[in-house]
């Protein structure tokens, strides 16, 4: 069980997608402007995230990992299938956004008008493909540890994005050097927001 | 555009899939003999560097090893080696596993014939911080287990610890080594993964 | 061949569309990964720029993300393995971020963008040139990064052990992930004020 809070903790603050790994940093950019939309984004993230990672566990654990295939009959213990799971995790992303899409659409409407615009742009976000291959490169022990991952890095980007969006609305007043701002001043915050971050490594 | 029919969607689909799968597997079949034999001689690699082994060419690795190694022990929790080291002496080299910071570390010891003291070690991680944590592969740091002593003077097992200077306690200069200033996380890691440290008859 | 060297300053993806930043800057801590990672995606999106360009008559447009994402997971497992076949080394240390080139935003924008509607030659070059955009920004940040933050270049020593006794110390804030963007921010600066004179 605190196996389970301790991953949940470590990625919101320390493997915090975005300031440690740079994940989902193009919508991270681009949706950053206004702490509304930003948040409606991370909201969406959080959500996709929690869906797919869990997922594509269960299909590395069952489906693909070497090995993993002994359930069907000891001839085929030796399948080794790792070469398709970022094939296969990719098609699940974009399958179970446009379901979620979809679901969502038809019975949350109130949720579907708040997340809706965002749903397609998260199919390519790195965040939650990354999200899907740490998850493998970590070798979570069981389906709530992945769950967790997922929970706390979907939060920590949530976080990472309404903090930026809320320091670009206070930026609009300051007096920034011509040629850096937009984007360049952009990417020195979020360099010096994840410098603060890592003050929570030794946690 | 054209507009298409839904059958020809349906096939144009399943054909694309097939066929990169087709392709993707015969490559992936293809190269697997080489991948393994790059993650073995990586290991070998390790251990040759333990054992005080420097400049063996790459490609000769693995018939290097074969050549100093005189048995050999694996099994699903450990590995062991009895080989033969730059020195001309026996050693055993012991497989150790932790975890750093980001993600695992392990690493090979080799201790003299008695298992009473390292005549070597080397580390290597997955993703430490480059610089920081990813510093335990570098001889600096490695070259400080040699000839340290896995007991104290009352016989007792306290391996090899690593702590931060200031903090040394009452351990002996022989017991311990420094951590990396920076990389706490990751010398901890490194502490754990000494402390079990077992040799198996 | 001038209409192609826009994605090297003017178009660049990273400084100026900000595409592609993601799998950028955690793998340029040192010079050797950003060169091998700029290759990749180099090779990864002209390739996928091809193909997607000859076949581009033949692609119902309702499933075109789809078909895009194949072609592009195609290419970068393919790169994975060669990588982990040939260059293994360098494979481990990029680790997880071959695998997300796929999702890398400059591909899919110049699939979308230029490889749907024009030739397969000229898709060819802009993938190329588009990839080598995206590589030069990686290689200079990886440069400095080295440089300042171990002293070495291509893991061989540039700075003399003379500086070193001289009390020279590395700096280790270089090493650490957030410089990357913040090096990146002050290469759009230093752009941005020479493109206005």
């Amino acid at each position: 069980m605190s196996d389970i809070f301790n991953i949940f903790i470590r990625s919101v603050f320390i493997d915090n997608m975005v300031f440690a790994y740079f994940l989902g940093m193009c919508s991270y950019l681009a949706v950053s402007k206004s702490v509304k939309t930003a948040s409606g984004l991370g909201l969406a993230v959080c959500f996709v995230l929690a869906i797919t990672v869990p997922v594509n566990y269960l299909i590395d654990k069952y489906l693909l990992q070497p090995g993993a295939l002994s359930w069907l009959g000891s001839s085929f213990a030796q399948v080794d299938l790792s070469f398709l799971s970022l094939i296969i995790f990719i098609a699940v992303i974009a399958g179970m956004v446009q379901l979620l899409e979809m679901v969502i659409e038809r019975y949350m409407p109130a949720l579907y008008m708040a997340l809706g615009i965002f749903l397609p742009l998260i199919a390519v976000n790195c965040a939650i493909l990354g999200g899907s291959l740490f998850m493998q490169e970590r070798n979570f022990p069981t389906v709530a540890h992945s769950f967790s991952y997922a929970i706390g890095s979907g939060l920590g980007w949530l976080l990472a994005i309404t903090a930026m969006a809320a320091l670009r609305e206070r930026l609009k007043y300051s007096n920034i050097p011509e040629p850096l701002r937009g984007n360049g001043i952009a990417y020195i915050i979020t360099g010096l927001m994840g410098l603060g971050f890592m003050a929570f490594l030794g946690i | 555009m054209r507009k298409f029919s839904n059958t020809y969607v349906f096939l144009y689909v399943s054909a694309l899939v097939l066929l990169i799968c087709v392709v993707l597997a015969s490559v992936s079949i293809g190269l697997k003999s080489k991948r393994e034999a790059n993650v073995t001689r990586e290991k070998y690699q390790q251990i040759l560097k333990a054992a005080g082994y420097k400049d063996v060419p790459k490609k000769k690795t693995v018939s290097f090893f074969q050549e100093i190694a005189e048995s050999e022990k694996g099994g699903k929790t450990s590995e062991q080696y009895h080989i033969r080291c730059a020195d001309g002496n026996p050693g055993i080299v012991v497989r150790v596993q932790g975890k750093g910071l980001w993600g695992p570390i392990w690493g090979y010891v080799v201790l003299s014939e008695d298992g009473s003291s390292i005549k070597g070690v080397s580390f290597a991680h997955k993703s430490e911080t480059p610089g920081l944590g990813a510093k335990i592969t570098e001889d600096e740091f490695t070259n400080a287990f040699i000839d340290k002593k896995l007991y104290d003077q009352n016989g007792v097992f306290t391996s090899v610890r690593v702590v931060k200077k200031g903090q040394e306690g009452d351990l002996l200069e022989e017991n311990r080594v420094d951590a990396i200033s920076g990389a706490t996380i990751t010398s901890r890691g490194v502490d754990n993964m000494m402390k079990e440290l077992r040799i198996e008859n | 061949m001038k209409k192609y060297l826009g994605p090297l300053s003017k178009d660049n993806p990273i400084l100026v569309q900000t595409l592609g930043v993601c799998s950028a800057l955690a793998v340029t801590a040192q010079l050797k990964p950003a060169v091998v990672m700029a290759l990749s995606v180099t090779v990864v999106c002209a390739f996928s720029n091809l193909i997607i360009s000859l076949i581009r008559n033949t692609i119902p447009s309702r499933i075109r993300i789809i078909v895009q994402l194949l072609i592009v997971s195609f290419w970068v497992v393919l790169v994975d393995l060669l990588l982990q076949a040939y260059f293994y080394e360098i494979s481990k240390l990029l680790s997880v971020f071959v695998g997300l080139i796929i999702t890398n935003c400059i591909i899919m924008g110049r699939l979308e963008a230029f490889a749907l509607s024009h030739k397969p030659w000229p898709s060819f070059m802009d993938g190329v040139m588009n990839g080598l955009g995206y590589g030069l920004v990686l290689v200079v940040v990886a440069f400095f990064r080295e440089l300042l933050g171990s002293g070495t270049l291509w893991n061989h020593q540039v700075v003399p052990n003379a500086l070193y006794h001289a009390g020279y110390l590395n700096n280790g804030l270089m090493i650490l992930p957030p410089m990357a963007l913040i090096l990146v921010g002050v290469m759009i600066w230093v752009r941005g004020s020479g493109v206005d004179r």
